[in-house]
């Protein structure tokens, strides 16, 4: 079930203060599919535009972009909507839960898209909380957990659809080290464990440490890319916090 | 549609949903008492009789009409009778006690209303008492009055130049069929005011206000109309005709085009009331920038999440439509003793309930619909760091 990415002269511009800003430049690159990489690069480099432009939350200006057999530049808006739903998990910096309500109905609420009963949603759900390891805080609400929680929540919900692909922009961004690595080593567990293919931008070479490959884009177009030849975590030595 | 997510957050902000929920149902309540009153006085116009004309001063209907003109209109054809009807403006006990009083021929009187019957009492006790009246049922369930008391009013414009009071004494009760004829009134014989006046007991004018004409079976309404006008063109004293539905409109224009300060009122209310919704559902859609981003990310499509904030909008403005057709209901009782001399046929009903809550549900949606436009327009990248 896992998904290779293709780009193909991919450019995106920026209208501001009146002036032009190119900011991904006619890109090319190649992702296999349940490959687990991370991308680097400066501030303004065009990380998360790139990983917005993967996920279907932008348009590119020109260029292919096909993830799986899907050439998304194809889909209209609601197309879209329901191909994000099906194949994509997003992992934002802001853990981007919703506040009203607890840790399983924000894992939830992508199961409100699929044909699932109210109890078919539910047990997805807590196998999905149960996976990084927060079932027994299932009902807490996100300001009663802690950021690594809300963060591994957020993970949860990202991947309860079962989607090919998990996007993460910064997902460790907010954390200290200790909690950055576990959320990290649960984003590992998947790749290795469900074959996902994910894409997480990072700033922090230690974060990029755990991907398999790592990309690096720079005003952009891609730099190179590396493999990771000692990479670290384990799921199984990560940290509770 | 995620309910749930609806529901948390419709009472995310609990204070300004009670608000909201309040101020739509003060709209909804007085917007249900303005329709009742409003169709309460068309009813009255409706149901006039077509048999009935009444004949006043061209110059205004506080301008009263020689004694002589009844046996003439009497005489004209397609007439069958006529009726004096003089009003007499008496108070009893103090001002805030209003009720209409009217002096009347009472055979002419009881012949020319067969929609009015008598509850207590009869026309016959009535026509043996020369200070006899007779009461509207509402008339004397407000004041407890039965057949046989004694009612004192002080004169205003016929008073008694002793000082004294006038008294009546109550010879009968009447119900009334028509909600163009009201049962707060009391009647009382024409002679009884005249006679006093004779006897220069009693100050005041010595006319009548309006003759009361009702029309013979198959008389056609306009030519007798134009008859009596024609007859009486170059004076002594002009007269304006009219039909007793046009006769309940102009006393309903009198009271100051209430129909239209009603509906004036009315829509200023309810744009009001729109705007401060629509404001509300704005400035919650607002704060939620960064949800909707957020569900737009997992794949909602733009027609779930305005359909959401419809929902969301349509729930707070039915709940106070609900609890506003709830209190009129309520309210009508108590309302209707203090209108419904004005407006007998004064009624919360279920047509005035109907359009109450189809006006807060239209509300609802009219308001959701600018918040789920503006959701519809947000790119989810927007969105999501707008609300960062």
């Amino acid at each position: 079930m896992s998904a290779p990415i293709t780009l193909r002269t991919v450019t995106k511009s920026y209208s501001r203060g009146g002036e032009t800003l190119r900011v991904l430049d006619e890109l090319d690159l190649d992702m296999d599919g349940g490959t687990f990489y991370a991308l680097m690069g400066p501030s303004g480099s065009g990380k998360t535009t790139l990983l917005n432009l993967v996920g279907g939350l932008d348009h590119s200006d020109s260029g292919i972009i096909r993830v799986g057999d899907e050439d998304i530049n194809d889909l209209n808006g609601t197309e879209l909507a329901q191909w994000r739903a099906e194949n994509i998990g997003f992992v934002f910096q802001g853990f981007n839960l919703l506040p009203v309500l607890s840790a399983r109905e924000n894992v939830e609420l992508p199961l409100l898209l699929a044909p699932l009963s109210k109890a078919q949603r539910r047990e997805q759900a807590e196998r999905a909380l149960d996976l990084v390891g927060l079932k027994d805080r299932m009902n807490h609400k996100p300001r009663e957990l802690s950021g690594g929680q809300e963060q591994r929540v957020a993970i949860a919900r990202a991947i309860a659809s079962d989607p090919k692909v998990i996007l993460a922009d910064e997902p460790t961004g907010d954390l200290d080290r200790d909690t950055a690595d576990a959320v990290l080593a649960v984003l590992q567990q998947l790749n290795r464990e469900l074959d996902k293919t994910i894409l997480m931008v990072t700033h922090d070479p230690q974060a990029a440490s755990y991907a398999s490959k790592t990309i690096h884009l720079d005003k952009g177009k891609l730099g190179r890319i590396e493999e990771n030849h000692t990479i670290t975590g384990d799921a199984n030595n990560s940290k509770e916090n | 549609m995620p309910v749930r997510l609806l529901l948390r957050n419709l009472f995310g902000h609990p204070l300004r949903a009670i608000l909201t929920v309040g101020s739509v149902t003060i709209a909804v309540f007085l917007l249900c008492i303005l329709m009742a009153v409003s169709r309460g006085l068309d009813a009255a116009v409706a149901q006039a009789s077509a048999s009935r004309l009444w004949v006043q001063s061209s110059v205004s209907l506080f301008v009263d009409l020689p004694n002589a003109y009844a046996s003439k209109i009497q005489s004209t054809p397609g007439v069958e009778d006529v009726v004096r009807f003089q009003w007499f403006g008496g108070v009893y006990q103090d001002t805030s006690n209003f009720f209409a009083q009217f002096a009347v021929d009472p055979k002419k009187w009881k012949d020319s209303y067969p929609e009015i019957e008598f509850s207590e009492g009869s026309l016959d006790q009535w026509e043996k008492s020369r200070t006899g009246c007779i009461i509207g049922e509402d008339l004397a369930a407000r004041f407890g009055w039965k057949v046989g008391d004694r009612v004192p009013l002080i004169g205003t414009i016929f008073p008694r130049l002793d000082g004294s009071n006038w008294e009546f004494d109550v010879a009968g009760i009447y119900h009334s069929n028509s909600l163009s004829i009201d049962q707060m009134t009391m009647f009382f014989d024409f002679q009884y005011l005249r006679e006093s006046q004779e006897q220069n007991a009693v100050g005041g004018p010595g006319g009548v206000g309006v003759y009361l004409t009702r029309l013979a079976p198959n008389a056609d309404a306009d030519d007798v109309i134009a008859a009596i006008e024609t007859e009486y063109e170059n004076g002594p004293q002009a007269v304006r005709v009219t039909t007793e539905a046009e006769f309940q409109r102009q006393f309903i224009t009198m009271l100051g085009s209430v129909p239209t300060l009603l509906a004036s009122i009315g829509g200023g209310v309810l744009f009001a009331i729109f705007f401060a919704v629509l404001n509300t559902m704005l400035m919650a859609a607002r704060e939620r920038t960064r949800d909707i981003g957020i569900l737009k990310a997992l794949g909602f499509g733009n027609g779930k999440i305005g359909f959401m904030l419809v929902i969301e909008s349509l729930l707070i403005c039915t709940t106070g439509g609900a609890v506003g057709i709830f209190l009129a209901k309520s309210a009508e009782r108590p309302l209707w003793s203090v209108v419904s001399s004005q407006v007998p046929g004064f009624e919360i009903s279920s047509t005035v309930l109907t359009l109450g809550i189809s006006l807060a549900v239209g509300l609802g949606i009219l308001a959701g619909i600018a918040p789920a436009l503006r959701a519809r327009n947000l790119q989810p990248v927007a969105a999501l760091r707008l609300g960062a």
